[in-house]
């Protein structure tokens, strides 16, 4: 697997066509894992070096202490780069950055022309975004635990999470377990799931931002069928896809997201439903993994936090990707929307 | 037996008051003790919020609140309190700030006059326990950002989301049971009608 991996690290930095090579394995989840970690942090290299002459960009910060200008690296510097000359408030409390007060950016993607910045937390008078984007990475962090969580012996397929819906009350990820005919989750298993994402909470990674081109992404997702197939509806509008990495998980989603896994405070995994899908397509069944957090230094009662785990313990509405309505192309926007 | 209600002499403060006063350190001895005292009292009456060492902050609190206390329950025509108040009060232009400002403001609470906050801690310094003691209803802006209240922050959007979920299941529940009461003559009807037809068909 290694003379694998050394073989497109130099495809990839001589910057050849991907061409996929019989690539015909059982890898387990967490080599693919490692091997997904391993292309995206040679790709980002490759990008970073491709930028070659740095240029200057001015961004007019917006908002406490009061109003000033940085003067920044175009194509390096990131909103977080900013937050770390003002303050270390700033670090760890903004969420997103609002660039020209209309585009909401990453705080670890690049910044590429001369804009304002003002910087979201949790607490800002209108914090719709800044919700969304925390949702989107509560779902995108569960995948990550369930993937870490199961023994080698599961193998584990991530398929999808749809697009944050808050007042659904539970953030949700698809996944396909092939050995796990009918499993139901016991609580301590349900705990166990728990601890596992307050593990990679405590980690306190950033979440980095990368866009690829399909032919990589379909490189990285090799072993995952259901990404491959999402892969191409996803990079149909500019051929790219847009992935995401905390720790050593890859996956792939539009974003925007939250600066880093610390901002998640309080959070439980409250229960995993079947989802069966029509008897004639390939996929029979998904397994929904539900459930609900609050950012940091948001303090609830207790009593007030388990009706909101009650409540995300019931089967989330959001549309299943195999439904039997839905066609394959229905399921990649799904995916899309993510 | 004979001992006199002390409730009825001294009004009970809201706030905790421990059982012995407290030495602050003054070359002056006591009487330097209560200078300081007076002092910070002034300084909160006068400005309304002012941010000291805790030791001193929890002490004159205490002094500013039974200050505050007489003058709500005595008035201002009563001379052993217009004496402390004036005894207290070093610029004295700030007794007729406690009398025509402060009891007005006080005299229907049933919170303490002050409130007392741990201030921010310099990370690499002597670590003094720096706090903010602050008169209740002043006119600057709160010291904690708890705009809670917004129905957009996330946890005011889940709860949202309980309540109308809860609202709709009780609503249905509802339904399902006038459903019921309307079904149960009907039952009772189609039972009856057989007994009706049977001897037409006997």
């Amino acid at each position: 697997m290694r003379r694998q991996i050394l073989c497109f690290s130099t495809q990839i930095t001589q910057n050849n066509c991907f061409k996929t090579s019989p690539l015909i394995r059982f890898l387990s989840t967490q080599e693919a894992i490692d091997r997904r970690y391993h292309l995206f942090t040679l790709e980002k290299k490759r990008q970073a070096e491709k930028i070659g002459r740095i240029e200057k960009i001015e961004v007019q910060y917006k908002g406490i202490p009061n109003d000033c200008t940085l003067v920044m690296n175009k194509g390096i510097s990131t909103p977080y780069d900013c937050a770390r000359h003002l303050s270390e408030w700033h670090v760890d409390t903004s969420a997103l950055a609002l660039l020209d007060g209309t585009v909401y950016w990453d705080m670890h993607r690049p910044l590429e022309e001369n804009c304002t910045l003002e910087l979201q937390n949790f607490t800002v008078p209108e914090p719709q975004q800044v919700n969304r984007a925390f949702w989107r990475t509560c779902s995108y962090m569960l995948g990550a635990c369930a993937a870490v969580a199961f023994k080698d012996t599961v193998p584990v397929k991530l398929h999808s999470f749809p697009g944050p819906d808050i007042r659904s009350g539970s953030f949700i990820y698809d996944v396909d377990l092939p050995t796990l005919g009918d499993w139901s989750p016991s609580h301590q298993e349900l705990v166990t799931l728990g601890a596992e994402y307050v593990k990679l909470i405590q980690k306190n990674e950033p979440l980095e931002r990368l866009e690829v081109s399909e032919e990589l992404a379909l490189e990285m997702f090799v072993d995952n069928e259901h990404k491959t197939k999402q892969i191409p509806s996803i990079a149909r509008n500019n051929g790219k896809v847009t992935l995401y990495k905390v720790g050593k998980h890859v996956d792939i989603s539009k974003g925007p997201m939250i600066s880093h896994t610390g901002q998640i405070g309080r959070v439980s995994v409250v229960s995993v439903h079947k989802l069966n899908g029509s008897t004639n397509s390939d996929l029979k069944q998904l397994y929904r993994f539900q459930g609900v957090a609050l950012p940091t230094g948001v303090i609830i009662n207790h009593f007030a936090f388990s009706i909101l785990t009650e409540r995300a313990k019931k089967l989330n509405t959001a549309k299943s990707p195999i439904s039997k309505v839905t066609e394959p192309e229905e399921s990649e926007s799904i995916a899309m929307k993510a | 037996m004979n001992q006199a209600e002390v409730s009825k002499l001294v009004s009970k403060l809201r706030i905790p008051v421990p059982p012995r006063h407290r030495n602050l350190r003054c070359p002056k001895g006591p009487e330097g003790r209560i200078d300081k005292l007076r002092k910070t009292v002034t300084g909160l009456i006068k400005f309304e919020r002012i941010e000291l060492n805790y030791n001193r902050a929890d002490e004159a609190r205490q002094y500013a609140e039974r200050l505050i206390s007489e003058a709500i329950r005595n008035g201002d025509c009563h001379k052993p309190t217009m004496d402390t108040a004036d005894f207290w009060l070093l610029e004295k232009e700030l007794i007729h700030k406690l009398f025509k400002v402060l009891v007005p403001r006080y005299e229907n609470t049933n919170l303490s006059f002050t409130r007392l906050y741990q201030a921010p801690k310099p990370q690499v310094a002597r670590r003094l326990e720096k706090v903010v003691l602050e008169l209740r209803g002043n006119p600057y802006p709160d010291l904690l950002n708890r705009n809670t209240n917004n129905k957009l922050l996330i946890q005011n959007v889940l709860l949202e989301a309980a309540k109308n979920d809860y609202r709709q299941s009780k609503v249905s529940e509802i339904a399902k049971n006038i459903g019921k009461g309307q079904n149960t003559p009907k039952v009772k009807s189609s039972t009856a009608d057989p007994e009706i037809e049977s001897p037409k068909n006997s």
